[in-house]
């Protein structure tokens, strides 16, 4: 039986590497004390390997051919993908993985009527080079990366994405292994990459967003969070909220909120939450 | 549904798009002969006008899916500090007028304190 030891959320937005300074000297100060805080509560958790929910931005499917979740299974993840490095303004860095556990999540799905897709050679984005840069800087936490589409019609829903978190928390309790393991979903919080409105946040969806993860009430959050209020909020981006609420099925009771700053400056609202009570 | 149900998964400049960025190699064609790439992967001459003249409202007007875009201009500007100051922000102005003034005011707009755990 694998344990749960942490479940945190963080945003990725490219920003928060590629050109940080650029966001108001508040704003960075936040956003480093929330990032600090949980790298140390993740460290205190004392993971054997980070099972990180993240999305594919177009990088390693191509649009005719997207799945809704691909497992990396690598025994080494290295990134930024070489279109990216600049952008994020990041050196390459490697992660070891952990391919007896991601092969499991990849067969077992199949078992669970889960269609998990899966690469040995996973390229990297924001999506998980961002978080990775701030949460495991040494590369000494293993990595399993779990990509979901959520920019490509059909985009899944909220009930979805819980569904799918519910089953991969009982596979990972009937594992075979005695990992310790901290999710981590990163993503959003609202804006539209590419779209008419690409430099601007909602802040009132976000704080609302926010406050719905505060109460705790995940029938609650998945019945007022629908998948058109993330996109009227930001389309083909909030969505990657759906990271989040994944690993809420990893959780039970409040979470609570680090930092949020309407950040335009990193192109999207930004946001650190950690879950003190974490379900396995 | 948002803007990104506007996509076209089927437009020949989407799968194209994927396959630049992943290599260097067509990326310097990208430069140097985008006309020849773009008769290579099947664009309409719609298509590849639209990309010749950055023209961020005619993109996704076609069905370019909407993230693909920015990188589009990417592409012809590079990625360094790809900030918002960057010459995106110039195309979307041009495309998106109403929108981008409203993302600048926010912008513009003094920085609000953020309480410890306020959400």
């Amino acid at each position: 039986m694998a344990r749960i030891v942490a479940a945190m959320a963080m945003t990725h937005s490219p920003g928060l590497t590629g050109w940080f300074d650029r966001a108001p000297e508040d704003q960075q100060i936040e956003a480093r004390r929330a990032l600090d805080e949980m790298r140390e509560r993740l460290r205190a958790a004392r993971p054997d390997v980070i099972l990180l929910f993240s999305n594919d931005h177009l990088l390693n499917w191509p649009i005719n051919n997207t799945p809704e979740y691909a497992v990396g299974i690598g025994p080494e993840h290295v990134g930024p993908a070489d279109w990216y490095d600049e952008w994020l303004a990041l050196a390459k860095y490697r992660i070891p993985g952990h391919p007896a556990l991601a092969r499991y999540l990849v067969n077992e799905g199949a078992r669970r009527r889960l269609a998990f897709a899966y690469l040995r050679d996973m390229q990297f984005d924001d999506g998980v080079s961002v978080p990775m840069h701030y949460l495991n800087p040494e590369g000494d936490v293993s990595l399993v990366p779990v990509t979901m589409n959520c920019t490509v019609p059909p985009i899944p829903t909220p009930a979805r994405a819980y569904e799918v978190g519910t089953t991969l928390r009982e596979m990972l309790r009937d594992y075979p292994g005695a990992e310790r393991v901290a999710v981590v979903a990163t993503g959003g919080l609202s804006h539209e990459p590419g779209g008419p409105r690409y430099f601007w946040v909602d802040e009132e969806f976000d704080r609302w967003f926010l406050g719905l993860l505060k109460e705790g009430d995940h029938a609650a959050l998945l019945r007022e969070c629908t998948l058109e209020r993330m996109e009227a909020a930001g389309s083909g981006g909030t969505a990657e909220l759906l990271a989040w609420i994944l690993a809420l099925a990893f959780t039970s009771g409040p979470a609570e909120v680090l930092a949020y700053m309407p950040a335009v400056a990193w192109r999207s609202g930004t946001g650190m939450v950690v879950w003190p009570d974490v379900k396995n | 549904m948002g803007n990104v149900e506007r996509c076209d998964k089927t437009l020949p400049l989407n799968e194209m798009i994927f396959y630049v960025r992943r290599d260097a190699v067509l990326r310097t064609r990208w430069l140097s002969d985008l006309e020849g790439l773009a008769r290579e992967f099947g664009l309409s001459r719609e298509e590849y006008e639209a990309v010749r003249d950055k023209d961020v409202r005619r993109l996704n007007e076609m069905g370019v899916h909407q993230y693909y875009i920015p990188q589009i201009l990417r592409l012809f500007y590079g990625a360094s500090a790809n900030s918002n100051s960057h010459p995106a922000l110039e195309a979307y102005r041009r495309a998106y007028p109403h929108e981008t003034a409203a993302a600048e005011r926010l912008l513009a707009r003094p920085a609000r304190r953020e309480g410890r755990g306020e959400g």
